[in-house]
């Protein structure tokens, strides 16, 4: 055993130059700033209740939530942001204001009041006389009574949120978390454009939509199985919406009777002499026909699908053109291809396409 | 006699081809209605419709048709049959608007619309959608062997509702990363660890399980191996939502230009992914995402990821520079070698 300790012995001051008290002491370092990011503890089961929805109204705002720590609380800090991560730069919801506010109703961890000295427009301490430690099995709730909402319903908020053992939210923190909000209304102030839609549809139209030739239906010509028989019609749309808009065309494909020519169900090359129908938005070669989509605004394009040239295809309720935001007007040519077999049963093969634009949600 | 004669002459010189609707189809609604009801409680809001067409009438027939999600974008599936199946989310029972409507041209009419909701109804999401409808073209085709297309327009406005109160709200994180957007290329866009095209956007891939809409907020953060960073402040700037039951893909730009479209509206803007500038490498993104409605517990969503940039000239440089490495230590050993043996025939001559 003595010489097992004498070895050991040995062993360890033999390598003694490599065990310095700096590498000691940097491994410690690196240690304590590592760990860190484990410990953060959240509040749990965080809520918002906002009294009124309604953008820039004066309300009651009830925070709800858990602490988590069984460690003494003597503030906790509010603080009201566009962005809920709290190690972003906080940026005030535009309109909002908790400058009025007062501390109403408290359950669970009560106590507290609004410290005077933090009080601004989108910033509150609550503070206690005394930390205690939280009873952390029951939810604890704070209604604030006259803040003013946010002004604008198409972003959320949020109330980013700390606890300390300070009584001015001062040192470190221990639990922290999130809660989100957001006003909702329907109608829109004068000041501003509302979003809209405009579609039109016709054999021609303008890109604005201010004039048609106010032709709906074509007539494609004789089937014969040598050669494609055409038809060409135009619609413009725009929308101010910033989630875009939406075009899908739906109808069966042309029949007569109970014949029915099919629609390509895949991007497929005109091909005279077998029985297909198919449409696409672009200008293409084989046949000559169609033009590419027409505006400034080239974020609005045909599907895929429906957007290389001389590749046509039908599907009813497939989306021929979208844009995924603002577009304001931009203007589609679609062409439309029939084919037909030597078999083809004679008769007038119609059909009516319904080109639906919608927005996106 | 002769009158009419002429007319029933004009009627057959006009040929069958052009036959016109007696209306336009060229109008302007709104894309999209947004409530919060209290059960018990009603709104009453405008529907306005312009006839955007300065020459011709135009006639619509609305009706209130149910509607869901059509893939993992934003896309409404819209369920025109009359005896479509009510959807569990519909609003079609507590709608109430007008049937028809004749606007002059150039003209805009604003039609009531209301929407009740009982009392006792419970919370959730419920969304229909207000179908208007113009007139469709039709005509007669010549020939025994012909074809034929008719065209009709409609325009759609999406009519989402909350009614307060306690939901269950569970969105579940599918998928996250860098991810090439090739819609605009008629291309498959898709999630992407190993790149040679440098990535433009991020997105995340939401399922939604619980009985609400959700548009959650948060942010992303991107990070090089040598250390840049890049955050993306607002992961869902139009508050696109995930509908019940859907699984959404949300894709954002690293870096977004804005370009004002000129209206007064905040959020009328285009809005396109411009190159951020990444430099080659390993890149790892955190994200965090929140998500909850009023009154309900704010849920918290995380998801990390990696993805390798190797542009074509990275990897070619890459290859040079492997090669110089390996051709130079080619010489160095030959060169010990040579010496080497220099020296050892130089001392084998010396003994001799």
């Amino acid at each position: 055993m003595h010489h097992r300790l004498l070895r050991l012995h040995t062993l360890v001051f033999t390598g003694r130059g490599l065990w310095t008290e700096e590498l000691i002491a940097l491994l410690l370092v690196v240690l304590v700033f590592v760990s860190p990011t484990s410990a953060v503890i959240r509040f749990a089961n965080r809520s918002l209740l906002m009294t009124s929805t309604v953008p820039s109204a004066t309300t009651s705002y009830t925070i709800s939530f858990q602490y988590t720590s069984p460690v003494a609380v003597g503030s906790v800090d509010l603080l009201f942001c566009e962005d809920p991560i709290p190690y972003l730069p906080c940026v005030p919801p535009p309109g909002l204001s908790v400058l009025n506010a007062t501390l109403g109703t408290q359950t669970g961890e009560t106590g507290f009041a609004i410290d005077p000295a933090t009080h601004t427009s989108n910033h509150m301490t609550l503070t206690r006389t005394s930390a205690t430690v939280p009873i952390t099995s029951s939810m604890s709730s704070y209604r604030f009574d006259g803040v003013v909402n946010p002004a604008d319903p198409t972003k959320a908020f949020a109330i980013r949120m700390r606890s300390h053992e300070s009584l001015d939210a001062s040192g470190p923190q221990i639990d922290v978390g999130s809660v989100r909000g957001q006003v909702t209304n329907s109608i829109y102030l004068e000041t501003q454009v509302p979003p809209m839609l405009i579609f039109c549809l016709a054999q021609q139209v303008e890109e604005n939509c201010t004039g048609t030739d106010d032709t709906y239906f074509k007539d494609m010509g004789e089937l014969n199985s040598t050669s494609t028989v055409t038809a060409q019609s135009q619609m413009a749309v725009g929308t101010n919406a910033s989630a875009g808009f939406v075009i899908t065309a739906n109808g069966d494909p042309p029949s007569a009777g109970t014949t029915t020519i099919d629609g390509m169900t895949t991007p497929t090359a005109s091909r005279p002499g077998t029985n297909q129908f198919g449409i696409n938005l672009v200008a293409n070669t084989s046949p000559a026909i169609g033009e590419n989509p027409q505006g400034p605004f080239t974020n609005a394009v045909p599907s895929a699908g429906y957007g290389v040239a001389d590749q046509y295809k039908y599907v009813s309720g497939d989306t021929v053109a979208y844009s995924p935001n603002v577009s304001l007007m931009r203007k589609f040519t679609v062409s439309y291809v029939l084919n037909a077999s030597p078999s083809l049963k004679p008769g007038v093969y119609s059909t009516t396409i319904t080109f639906v634009a919608s927005g996106r949600f | 006699m002769v009158a009419l004669a002429f007319v029933v002459a004009a009627a057959y010189a006009v040929p069958p081809a052009q036959v016109s609707a007696q209306s336009s189809s060229a109008l302007s609604i709104a894309p999209k209605k947004n409530y919060v009801i209290e059960p018990g409680k009603s709104v009453e809001d405008k529907l306005v419709i312009r006839n955007a067409d300065s020459n011709k009438q135009l006639d619509l027939t609305l009706r209130v048709v149910d509607f869901t999600y059509t893939d993992n974008g934003g896309t409404p599936k819209l369920f025109f049959d009359p005896d479509a199946p009510q959807t569990t989310w519909s609003l079609k029972p507590f709608m109430t608007i007008p049937e028809t409507v004749t606007i002059p041209a150039g003209g805009t009419k604003s039609l009531d619309m209301k929407v009740t909701i009982p009392k006792g109804h419970g919370a959730g999401s419920y969304y229909s959608a207000i179908v208007y409808s113009s007139g469709g073209g039709s005509g007669n085709a010549g020939g025994d062997r012909s074809g034929s297309v008719g065209l009709s327009a409609s325009g759609v406005t999406l009519v989402f509702t909350q009614i307060p109160g306690k939901v269950s709200e569970n969105l579940t994180l599918k998928k996250f990363g860098a991810y090439q957007n090739n819609q605009n290329d008629g291309a498959e866009s898709g999630y992407m660890n190993f790149t040679m095209k440098e990535p433009f956007n991020m997105a995340y891939t939401l399922k939604n399980n619980g009985n609400v809409t959700e548009a959650p907020v948060g942010n992303i953060t991107l990070k090089s191996m040598f250390g840049q960073e890049y955050t993306i402040n607002d992961v869902n700037p139009t508050g696109s939502l995930a509908l019940i039951g859907q699984t959404r893909t949300y894709t954002t730009c690293i870096k977004l230009k804005e370009q004002d479209e000129g209206t007064r509206s905040s959020s009328n803007s285009t809005k396109t992914c411009v190159s951020p500038g990444l430099w080659p490498g390993l890149y790892t993104a955190k994200l965090d995402l929140f998500y909850g409605q009023n009154g309900n517990t704010t849920q918290e969503l995380q998801g990390s990821t990696w993805f390798w940039y190797l542009p074509w000239w990275f990897i070619l440089l890459v290859v040079v520079v492997l090669a110089l490495i390996a051709f130079g230590i080619w010489r160095i050993t030959n060169k010990v070698k040579t010496a080497r043996g220099r020296r050892v025939r130089l001392n084998k001559s010396g003994r001799k």
